[in-house]
């Protein structure tokens, strides 16, 4: 089965080079020449189209055969010794990309690294041959203790350079490199001395490593800290941008909360049609964690994600003056 | 004020995570009209603390409805004081919660409970267990009566066993508050899910036996002294189960000859 899965992955790669260039595959509708020529982008990532989270629930209908374009599923919850988990991961995974989305790496941690969970992930890695591997840009460990939250740096130079070290002394323990996502924040350092955008491109370019852009955790920490979401996109680096998450959240009145539990609010899918403006179609996941709904209804919005973005991909297209000059 | 450091920031910021004050991270944090430090950090303490007793809740969901919402949360709240996480995977925060629960019982709680959690952890540990390929019947059956007695059935590690003076298995079921009924109960998984069910003191020797490694014989001689008319009899229909159940996943027929159950 390794093999098979193995073969389908690369055909899945080289398919999609062939046809839309390294960006990734083609969008319907939009005619390949047009999609790559936005910017260069994180070549890590090939375009394997709108994904959802793997979640227990959900594996009796995945069982049944019930597929999205490509699953993510927590790290954690697969490094384990054996039972049911491992096995529905191994079976999706053999006609279908997964990628492995970590929680607990505490990149930004002051801990030393913990090489027991880097050797375990990279057994995960090496069993489930995922697209590609992501974590969180933030701390989650002290003292060797683990919070289970994702925790938010201060924007400085220091943790930069802290983070930045440690990405590379993952990428280089895993062979492989990773994606960092920007987490949604409750909170500001006095003392950070830059935009979180800033930042979060800061600690990609110096550790060499991607980014995954959460659009949700952008709107709800432009709303609890009031900056404009767009400066956020427009500061950051599209060759390190190689896939994006979208996910609902809740409104506690003074702050948003990046709560995983609801649809993908309107205001969310504009800005997720901006971000497909500035950075191409983009391998997207919609998460949802809490109070799930029938598979049916995540479904539905990765098939939402994936008509916005070849809407934005025609209007670009339109818009283009090689597209006039084609159909002229 | 200087910033603090990013190690001591860290450690300020642990400590407010678990109920300590501490105004020097308080003056890190900025204040906004509608939200001041204590409360953007309030909302992560919060967060913090319910994640991991759901996690728990999860884990141990028949535990917690016995102690209710509240006695839960409390719990909790003082097991994370004494054992906070460890590992970077939430799925072993529980591996001490049955020995908390034994060594400080919430007020009010059933004076099974703590027993009650051990069962539940006996079925997390099963859950993601080590995969094997079950033995079947037919595997036996292929082997010469001659050699049974010094065959050494090897278990699956995705069975453990629960030893209680109350029964926990109706306890699981049912709750309520039943009289002292000293229990040993076998928990362990097929085809992905994880059953439990009670053994007589017969299938509890036996088990005992298999699990420690002696051959079918030997354990057909424990039953014996138990049970003398019926010993073979009976070793031999808890064999059966075992099989059915798919706890046997190896055979040992002697230093050079064997199969073997792993994938």
């Amino acid at each position: 089965m390794r093999a098979e899965a193995r073969q389908d992955h690369q055909l899945t790669r080289e398919r999609a080079r062939a046809i839309a260039g390294p960006r990734g595959r083609r969008v319907a509708g939009a005619p390949a020449s047009l999609v790559p020529n936005w910017f260069s982008v994180f070549p890590d990532c090939p375009h394997i189209g709108h994904g959802i989270g793997l979640r227990p629930k959900y594996y009796p209908a995945v069982l049944e055969g019930r597929r999205a374009d490509w699953f993510e599923v927590i790290s954690e919850n697969f490094m384990i010794r054996g039972g049911r988990p491992l096995a529905v991961l191994e079976r999706v995974r053999a006609d279908t990309p997964v990628v492995l989305h970590g929680v607990s790496l505490s990149i930004g941690s002051t801990d030393p690294l913990e090489l027991t969970y880097l050797d375990d992930l990279a057994r995960l890695i090496a069993r489930i041959e995922p697209a590609w591997v992501s974590d969180h840009l933030c701390w989650g460990s002290h003292g060797r203790r683990y919070a289970h939250d994702l925790l938010p740096l201060p924007y400085t130079e220091e943790a930069i350079d802290h983070v930045a070290g440690r990405v590379r002394e993952v990428q280089d323990r895993l062979g492989r490199r990773i994606l960092l996502e920007n987490v949604s924040s409750y909170l500001t350092y006095r003392h950070s001395t830059m935009p979180e955008w800033a930042f979060v491109a800061a600690v990609a370019e110096q550790a060499d490593c991607g980014i995954l852009l959460d659009v949700n955790n952008v709107f709800v920490s432009a709303t609890n800290h009031g900056f404009r979401a767009e400066d956020y996109l427009a500061g950051l680096p599209g060759h390190r941008v190689g896939q994006i998450h979208l996910a609902g959240h809740s409104d506690h009145g003074t702050y948003l909360l990046d709560s995983h539990d609801a649809p993908v609010r309107s205001e969310v899918w504009d800005l997720y049609r901006q971000t497909v403006r500035r950075f191409g179609a983009l391998p997207t996941l919609v998460e949802w964690d809490d109070r799930l709904p029938p598979i049916d209804d995540v479904l539905a919005e990765a098939a939402r994600a994936r008509a916005a973005e070849a809407e934005v991909v025609a209007e670009a297209a339109r818009e283009s003056p090689h597209a006039r000059a084609r159909s002229a | 004020m200087p910033e603090p450091a990013l190690r001591e920031l860290q450690a300020l910021f642990w400590r407010r995570l678990n109920g300590m004050t501490e105004p020097a991270l308080e003056a890190a944090i900025v204040s906004t009209p509608s939200l001041g430090a204590a409360d953007r950090l309030d909302i992560y303490a919060r967060m913090y603390f319910w994640r991991l007793r759901d996690a728990l809740a999860e884990d141990f969901e028949k535990t917690a409805a016995a102690l209710g919402e509240d006695g839960f949360a409390d719990a909790v709240r003082a097991y994370l004081t004494d054992h906070p996480s460890g590992n970077p995977s939430v799925r072993h925060l529980g591996s001490h919660f049955a020995d908390f629960l034994a060594a400080c019982p919430p007020a009010a709680a059933p004076p099974w409970l703590a027993e009650l959690a051990r069962l539940e952890w006996a079925r997390v540990e099963v859950f993601d267990a080590p995969d094997a390929v079950p033995i079947r019947a037919d595997d036996m059956r292929a082997i010469p009566a001659a050699d049974w007695p010094g065959l050494r059935l090897r278990p699956t590690a995705a069975l453990e066993v629960v030893e209680s003076a109350w029964p926990l298995h109706t306890i699981w079921r049912d709750g309520g508050d039943p009289p002292l009924a000293p229990t040993a109960l076998r928990v362990w998984r097929e085809a992905g899910a994880v059953y439990h069910c009670a053994m007589d003191p017969l299938e509890r020797e036996a088990l005992a036996g298999l699990r420690s490694g002696a051959s079918f014989g030997d354990i057909c001689d424990a039953l014996a002294h138990l049970e003398p008319d019926a010993a073979a009899a009976e070793a031999g229909s808890i064999l059966a189960r075992w099989l059915a159940d798919g706890l046997i996943v190896g055979i040992n027929q002697g230093p050079d000859r064997g199969a073997d159950g792993e994938p």
